[in-house]
């Protein structure tokens, strides 16, 4: 029993050391040092990736819209980068501590967001939808005036309904977008308000569901995607130049009809 | 480092009442988990081992998977099977409910079985029922020694209530999330939310002092 004892202690020690060890590899390659080696720098990108069809885990795979996008835009842009998951919030707070160095997440380009973050040039123009149980009395956005409604925490959806109906208890914010659309099909909230792409990604998936989804472009107006950097990141202007020219390559319409099987507005992404 | 007191300001009537669901969720699973738990602690200690056995897989269920997917179960799960409109709030309250049942089972079983089998045959001897024993002897000193075991899992309990945020249940945490969501700062609504748990769960381990002396045989 002794042995056996020690044996196991032994094993504990050992597996708490190689704890250790991964933890402290982890902190060295994602310290921002190196300033000297840039352009052969790992870059590291974090997402949500919850998000379908921008970016979502597909067997354990981080895929989407975005993915593909960063992909194109690296590649042009000849760095070297690392896309890792680690959740909206977080998203947020580690650009901030430099954590990462940038953030592709479906995020929109708001001017509260601008004055902690810079943005890259917008690669998508999306709009706010609302997402109801088919055969709803709701037919635009001034129809969910007392009932309640969904959001993701933290989002322009969240923004959309505070605007339309003010804050309080009548918003129930979660942490993702399905948990929102399931609360939805379970009766808990009226509606939820989404990024049409994913909205409509989400009726294409889920016919049996019986959701609809219903375009108020008077109540909510278009939106930009943008990349997220720190402020004064040096990587903007790289990314920026990579994204010009992936778009006018046509690139980015092939990654465009591939995920939303339609032609994009360019003249519109260009104008902004 | 700039502090913005104002977040903290503006949220706190929401933090009132998260508070105020913390603490509903909390008692509702202390309650029901002390009744459920007594019950399944019983059930695990009867000789007949085809009675033992949904007990045991009771407490291997809910101490062996994680809360936060106890809590998705019963929301999104069971809950619509029985209610046309689940409550996140009810759900938060049945998962906590059932959670700590798991555990307390375990503390009631520790307790009576920690106490001298000489004490059980003595009370025998003296002409009183199984059940007598078990209530005039037994049991009073049996629960003396769960006090803290007991304290010790009300505390996660109350601490384990901030898992309610996701299924949006309106607890403290919830409205911390939202406030942070909402300004993107970190220190001012985690530290609120952390010094209201931190008070929570001091006032549960005063009151858990205070009835182990109470109830001191030295």
């Amino acid at each position: 029993m002794l042995k056996m004892k020690k044996g196991l202690i032994v094993a504990v020690v050992a597996a708490l050391f190689m704890a250790l060890a991964a933890c402290g590899k982890s902190t060295e390659t994602s310290s921002p040092s190196g300033a000297e080696k840039e352009g052969k720098q790992k870059i590291t990108v974090g997402t949500d990736a919850a998000f379908a069809p921008f970016e979502y885990m597909q067997k354990g795979k981080i895929v989407g819209f975005d993915a593909d996008l960063l992909d194109a835009v690296m590649k042009e842009a000849g760095l070297d980068y690392e896309l890792k998951n680690i959740g909206w919030d977080p998203l947020f707070a580690s650009l901030q501590s430099k954590e990462i160095d940038m953030g592709i997440s479906g995020i929109t380009i708001t001017d509260e967001r601008k004055q902690s973050y810079d943005f890259s040039a917008p690669y998508f123009e999306a709009t706010q939808v609302i997402l109801v149980k088919q055969g709803s009395p709701v037919k635009n956005a001034l129809d969910l005036k007392g009932k309640t409604i969904g959001v993701q925490n933290a989002t322009t959806g969240q923004e959309a309904a505070e605007k339309l109906f003010g804050k309080g208890p009548h918003i129930k914010k979660f942490e993702t977008t399905v948990v929102a659309i399931m609360e939805l099909l379970n009766g808990g909230v009226d509606a939820v308000i989404t990024d049409n792409a994913v909205a409509n990604e989400y009726v294409k998936n889920n016919p049996n569901k019986k959701l609809q989804v219903i375009e108020d472009p008077k109540n909510f107006a278009s939106e930009y995607y943008g990349m997220i950097f720190p402020k004064n990141s040096e990587l903007k202007a790289k990314v920026d130049e990579a994204l010009k020219n992936v778009i006018n390559s046509g690139k980015y319409t092939e990654i465009y009809k591939k995920w939303f099987g339609k032609e994009p507005k360019l003249d519109r992404l260009k104008q902004q | 480092m700039d502090f913005r007191f104002d977040i903290i300001v503006e949220y706190a009537p929401y933090f009132w009442q998260g508070l105020l669901v913390t603490i509903g969720v909390s008692l509702a699973g202390i309650v029901f988990g002390l009744i459920l738990g007594l019950f399944i602690g019983l059930g695990k200690m009867s000789s007949n081992p085809i009675i033992r056995l949904p007990f045991s897989w009771y407490i291997n269920f809910f101490r062996g998977t994680p809360l936060v997917v106890q809590i998705l179960l019963v929301h999104f799960g069971a809950m619509p099977l029985f209610f046309a409109q689940p409550n996140a709030v009810a759900s938060l309250a049945v998962s906590l409910s059932l959670n700590s049942a798991a555990y307390v089972a375990e503390i009631f079983r520790a307790g009576i079985q920690s106490i001298d089998k000489g004490q059980m045959e003595a009370a025998r001897s003296l002409g009183m029922t199984h059940a007598q024993a078990m209530r005039y002897i037994i049991l009073p000193q049996a629960l003396k020694r769960m006090i803290p075991p007991f304290a010790n899992e009300f505390i996660v309990l109350i601490k384990d209530s901030s898992l309610g945020m996701v299924i949006a249940a309106p607890e403290i945490m919830y409205w911390g999330k939202a406030a942070a969501g909402e300004y993107y700062r970190v220190w001012e609504p985690y530290l609120t939310v952390a010094f209201i748990y931190l008070l929570l769960t001091l006032s549960l381990s005063k009151l858990s002092h205070y009835l182990e002396r109470k109830y001191s045989t030295q």
